[in-house]
């Protein structure tokens, strides 16, 4: 009885301890529940946990288990009665096992709790952290989008830069062939710098020269203007010598001359003829000496005088000319001349020169049986050369050189009146024009009086 | 003589070239009344009734005027420009006598109205001559006015 009472009690302490660990299960369970419930991040945990509740569970159905077995024990032990002290014992033993097992379960559970209040403020920082992960995740996540912007503009500023670098890069080389063109031409500048600086100097020297030059220059163009000055004042003191010669001198003249053929005309009859001779002699003198001092006139006036040149047609002028000197001069000397050349000349003067030339051949032949002048021109190295040749008395070559000069004479008054004016002048005009004038001549054998004009070409040029 | 009847007024310095000029006017049958003045002072006075002429009948004008160019005192240019700038004078023919026809002076005459010129040659038979030819010439173009 005894036995079957304390069975009893053992029965129903066992089932309370069923009941007790069934509430406990169910508090697990839900702890269980609790943690599935746990994030992904729980699972090492949830996993462990997973694993006790198994183990639990399975301890559980061993348990149950050994409880079925207790319960197949306890029917045995009901229908053994026999020896189940030991057996009781080995319950007891059991029980405190239980108990014991029990208070480790507990324990285990406390545990556990204790776990999941861990585990749940972990949650709940993990929830915070996850939060802030996520805030912060959003921020990451626009400034990924800001960064992408600045990555786009960056790319285009960088496609921008790879534009530009290529642009440097063919600037770049461009300048370095500049470069080379500008060391190129530096080099050719600092050699020109050197011409330059060779040339300046030879300038110098030259401009030195050059001032020296213009100092004697100015020297010599101060002689030349008083040179010139003196020649102005010369020429004008000719001039009024000229005037006085020709005023002064020849009022004198024309009262001895004019007194004299006054007396001449009114007084003859009374003069013998030896008186009438010496009256003669004093008007003829008298006009020589007006002739005289009118070429000694004209010669200084052709000094004086400019020229004029034109084309004059020679043959026309010899025309002209002859037919003054037969009006005043008894000629019988038969005259040549055909188709004469042009000359560039001054007519009036050219006039005086063919007038002299001719009366002096008339004049030098007039005491020829037959006279014969002849006059020609020919064309000679750029020059008109026209020739006046006579076959009167000539003259001897040795005094060729005085035919020219003023009143040289190569005859005598006696012989051949003149003064000796006439070639003068004319070699005076003829160097006038730049032209030569010159005579050949043997006495008695006639002779031959040249002029050269320049050419009409070379004038023109 | 009679300074109203003036038909020849020779205006001339030298003495000589007058007594010839007078002479070869004479000898060219020009007679007509002529007063020889001795510088162009006297001859400025002559034709404007002035100094010594003072109460001329200066309207009783020559027929011609023969003057010398070289004169002292007022010379035959002066004479001549004044001769020629006055209204009563200036249709009076002057010929020009000058000792050479180089004389620039010939060129300035004409320009101021002288009407001819003579060069009185050395040989006097050739100034006789030009003399009476054209003193005859102006004495016959200028018939009196009526």
């Amino acid at each position: 009885m005894e036995k079957s009472l304390e069975l009893t009690l053992a029965k129903r302490n066992i089932a309370f301890q069923s009941e007790e660990k069934e509430k406990r299960t169910a508090e697990l369970n839900i702890a269980n529940h609790k943690l599935i419930y746990l994030k992904e991040e729980k699972d090492k945990r949830t996993a462990e946990l997973v694993t006790a509740n198994k183990e639990l569970a399975f301890q559980n159905k061993e348990k149950e288990k050994r409880t079925a077995e207790l319960i197949i024990a306890n029917k045995k032990l009901t229908f053994q009665n026999e020896g189940r002290e030991k057996r009781a014992a080995e319950l007891v033993i059991a029980n405190l096992e239980l108990i014991y097992q029990k208070e480790e379960k507990e324990k285990r559970a406390a545990n556990l709790i204790i776990a999941n209040k861990e585990l749940a403020f972990q949650s709940k920082e993990k929830g915070k952290r996850a939060t802030e992960l996520k805030i912060a995740n959003k921020k990451l996540t626009f400034q990924n989008e800001e960064k992408e912007k600045r990555a786009n503009e960056l790319a285009i500023a960088n496609k921008e830069l790879i534009f530009q670098s290529k642009a440097k890069e063919k600037r770049a080389a461009e300048l370095v062939i500049a470069n080379e063109e500008l060391k190129f031409q530096n080099e050719q500048k600092k050699k020109r710098a050197a011409e330059l600086v060779l040339a300046n100097i030879e300038l110098a020297y030259q401009n030195e020269e050059k001032k020296k030059r213009a100092i004697e220059l100015i020297e010599s163009n101060k002689e030349v203007d008083e040179l010139e000055n003196r020649v102005k004042e010369r020429t004008e003191d000719l001039e009024s010598f000229s005037y006085s010669v020709s005023h002064d001198l020849r009022s004198p003249l024309r009262a001895i001359n004019g007194y004299a053929k006054m007396l001449e005309e009114d007084y003859s009859t009374i003069l013998d003829t030896e008186g009438n001779r010496l009256l003669g002699e004093v008007r003829i003198n008298a006009k020589k000496m007006g002739t005289l001092i009118d070429d000694l006139l004209t010669f200084s006036r052709l000094g004086r005088k400019g020229i004029t040149k034109i084309n004059v047609d020679v043959n026309k002028l010899l025309e002209t000319v002859l037919s003054e000197i037969n009006q005043t001069t008894i000629n019988k000397a038969s005259i040549k001349y055909s188709k004469l050349l042009p000359a560039i000349a001054d007519y009036n003067l050219l006039q005086h020169v063919f007038t002299n030339l001719l009366s002096n051949a008339i004049k030098y032949s007039s005491k020829k049986e037959k006279p014969l002048i002849e006059i020609k021109s020919v064309l000679k190295n750029g020059s008109v050369i026209y020739a006046v040749s006579d076959n009167g008395v000539g003259f001897d070559m040795q005094y060729a050189d005085k035919l020219f000069g003023v009143f040289q004479r190569l005859h005598s008054e006696d012989e051949f009146s003149g003064t000796g004016v006439g070639l003068a002048i004319v070699q005076r005009i003829i160097h006038k024009h730049n032209g030569k004038v010159w005579a050949k001549g043997k006495e008695g054998q006639g002779s031959t009086f040249f002029i050269s004009l320049p050419d009409i070409d070379k004038i023109n040029h | 003589m009679d300074n109203n009847t003036v038909e020849i007024l020779l205006i001339e310095d030298s003495m000589n070239d007058a007594e010839l000029t007078i002479r070869a006017l004479r000898q060219g049958k020009i007679n007509n009344q002529l007063i020889h003045l001795k510088n162009g002072a006297e001859a400025l006075d002559f034709l404007f009734g002035t100094g010594q002429f003072e109460g001329r009948n200066i309207s009783n004008k020559p027929k011609v005027i023969m003057l010398d160019l070289k004169m002292p005192k007022v010379d035959g240019l002066e004479v001549l420009k004044q001769i020629k700038a006055n209204e009563l004078t200036k249709s009076i023919p002057v010929v020009i006598l000058t000792s050479s026809k180089e004389h620039p002076d010939i060129e300035r005459a004409y320009s101021l109205g002288a009407n001819s010129y003579i060069v009185k040659p050395v040989e006097f038979d050739e100034f006789a001559k030009a003399v009476a030819g054209l003193g005859l010439y102006w004495l016959l173009m200028n018939e009196p006015h009526v």
